[in-house]
């Protein structure tokens, strides 16, 4: 039974999303909810204890033969990206139980728990599938139900951001199809592991041919995973997005589409086939612009909510950059910090949210004594932040020095300036908020100590994100010993 | 507005027609071209035919919101745990239906239910879609 974990989560979560919409009283909405979510958490843990004993589970749907190649397969990433991304989306969605009504209306507030049901349902999708159609169905689904609980808060900049994600995103998923229609061409397979048969022993025959649909997952996939010079539907969008909206776009679907490009790049081709290419270089050069250029876009922006998505743009970069370098073990980095970044980014967001509710101003400037006001909530903030810049044992800190030691492996050295001057940026735009929030005469003059203190009960989500977070970096050394793709 | 009345008459004998085309062409899916979505949109059609003669305050009584919603959402999840079980089913050799005679309209299995699930899903979307675009509302 345990081999069908996958579907049943999809399934479960899909099912009560349906079930949601006839529930009319908003309270049970979100208990059926959070209740659905907690049974898939629970199942994805049986499933990734289950994947790390036995180290694969493929499940062919509705042909025991697996002559269509419609296919499920679970390795270890696939499980523990799982397991991360079902227990974030738990959190978030303790938070919005008492965070929601802040910011959206209402009558609108089952809309939103039904299109997190689905968009979490068809996130898993994309990451268990083993088959290129049903990815890119799970994608489409994916990208309409996010621009869905972007809008639900009906604001002239939410409809504006809205539009601007979904044009944006349907040229990349038109580029995805693209791609899934030239390589079933030459193929004639859509499973990725029966393309990766054929296409390891022919694709000297067809080199333009594998360029091409290189370039087109690339860049289809880059737009919707906000790959540096691709990226300006993002600071819009989960900026504007309602605060556990933006948490959940910013740590869990940006991540999903790289890790897409990852088992495309190198399971249905192979590190062999990529870097005979110049795409790798390509890869990595947009990965090392967008370290730089996201941070430094970051320390110039006024809200707060826009420095922190600002911040994802970078720290895209360097899920990219660990993917440009075109090993094994620069693979593993990108996958560690995409399990990272999940959970530091969507605290930070949580915590943002808190903060501008509290003051009632989304500008960094107005955060001034905050740490007086609300010591415990920018402690955590603190947490979150030094992860991001790269203090010891968190998880940023770990995913930059393995990112350098990769460097030096592969005999690019210069590299690690990059990294260097990336990390130097983030303390930039990170530090202010939490030094001008703790210390100077100025800024605590007149403020009271706990004035705008939030009840434990409503931080616990938060508090359980950080804790996980801190684990997460300690556990780094048999984490990154799974990742082989 | 009032509408003409020769335009209601006719109305009364063709929009019988069309549905019963639309159920014919859902029922008669898994033999004939066809099937859940096409016959959903000529049924959807017949609803914004009656919304545009006899007014909206005709249908309103008939499908109110309330109605299609539940409509919607019911077929929605009588799909999901059809077409799950028949995923799980295969896998676990669970019962299945007998699959027929082909030609017969209660043959192949799951696929005359799920097609009448889709056929009203389609029907009340296509509704709902002219709807907001009509009034802003549903």
């Amino acid at each position: 039974m345990i081999n069908y974990i996958p579907i049943l989560n999809i399934l479960i979560l899909i099912l009560f999303s349906f079930i949601i919409i006839i529930v009319k009283n908003n309270k049970k909405v979100k208990f059926i909810s959070l209740a659905s979510n907690i049974f898939v958490f629970f199942l994805s843990i049986i499933l990734a204890r289950k994947v790390l004993t036995q180290n694969i589970i493929t499940l062919s749907l509705g042909d025991p033969n697996n002559l269509l190649g419609i296919e499920f397969l679970i390795s270890k990433p696939e499980a523990v990206i799982g397991l991360i991304f079902t227990f974030v989306m738990v959190m978030i969605l303790w938070y919005s139980n008492f965070y929601l009504e802040k910011e959206v209306s209402e009558n609108r507030i089952s809309f939103f728990y039904l299109l997190i049901n689905i968009l979490l349902a068809s996130l898993l999708g994309v990451i268990y599938t083993n088959d290129l159609f049903n990815s890119y169905v799970f994608i489409e689904i994916s990208t309409l139900s996010a621009c869905g609980i972007i809008i639900l808060k009906d604001k002239k900049e939410n409809i504006k951001a809205t539009i601007k994600y979904l044009i944006m995103s349907t040229i990349g998923s038109g580029l995805v199809l693209m791609a899934i229609a030239y390589i079933y061409s030459i193929t004639g397979h859509l499973n990725i592991s029966n393309i990766h048969e054929i296409i390891i022993t022919n694709y000297q025959f067809h080199r333009n041919a594998v360029l091409i649909i290189l370039g087109l997952f690339t860049v289809g996939l880059g737009i919707k995973s906000a790959v540096f010079p691709l990226h300006s539907w993002l600071p819009d969008a989960h900026s504007s997005a309602p605060t556990p909206a933006s948490a959940v776009l910013s740590a869990l679907v940006i991540k999903v589409y790289v890790f897409m490009l990852i088992k495309i790049l190198f399971r249905m081709f192979s590190y062999e086939i990529v870097n005979s290419f110049i795409i790798m270089d390509i890869i990595l050069l947009l990965g090392s612009m967008g370290m730089i250029f996201g941070s430094i876009m970051a320390i110039m922006q006024k809200e707060l909510k826009r420095m922190v998505a600002y911040s994802s743009v970078a720290q895209m970069g360097y899920i990219v950059f660990g993917i440009g370098l075109g090993t094994i073990s620069g693979t593993a980095i990108a996958i560690y910090h995409i399990i990272g970044h999940a959970v530091t980014k969507s605290s930070l967001f949580l915590i943002s949210g808190l903060l501008i509710d509290k003051t009632g101003s989304k500008k960094i400037e107005d955060l001034k004594g905050i740490g007086k006001e609300m010591p415990f909530t920018l402690g955590l903030f603190t947490l979150g932040a030094f992860s991001m810049v790269g203090i010891p044992i968190l998880p940023g800190f770990i995913s930059k020095w393995y990112l350098s030691l990769t460097c030096i492996e592969v005999g690019r050295v210069p590299l690690i300036l990059i990294i260097l001057a990336s990390s130097l940026l983030n303390v930039l735009y990170y530090f202010p908020i939490v030094i001008n929030g703790y210390f100077g005469n100025d800024n605590l003059e007149g403020k009271i100590y706990k004035a705008k203190k939030i009840p434990f009960i409503n931080l616990l989500p938060i508090i359980l994100l950080v804790i996980s977070m801190v684990v997460i970096g300690g556990m780094s050394y048999n984490l990154i010993g799974l990742f082989n793709i | 507005m009032e509408r003409d009345i020769i335009l209601k008459e006719i109305g009364k004998i063709l929009i019988p027609l069309v549905q019963l085309f639309g159920i014919y062409v859902i029922i008669n899916g898994h033999l004939s071209p066809g099937g859940g979505f096409s016959g959903g949109t000529i049924l959807g059609t017949s609803l914004i035919i009656m919304h545009l003669i006899y007014g909206e305050n005709f249908i309103k009584n008939l499908y109110s919101k309330k109605k299609l919603i539940l409509i919607i959402s019911i077929s929605l999840i009588f799909y999901t745990l059809i077409k799950g079980y028949s995923f799980l089913s295969t896998e676990l050799n669970l019962p299945h239906p007998p699959i027929g005679n082909p030609g017969n309209i209660l043959s192949s299995g799951f696929i005359l239910p799920l097609n009448i699930a889709v056929g009203l899903l389609v029907a009340s979307i296509f509704y709902v879609i002219f709807s907001i675009f009509i009034r802003d509302e549903v």
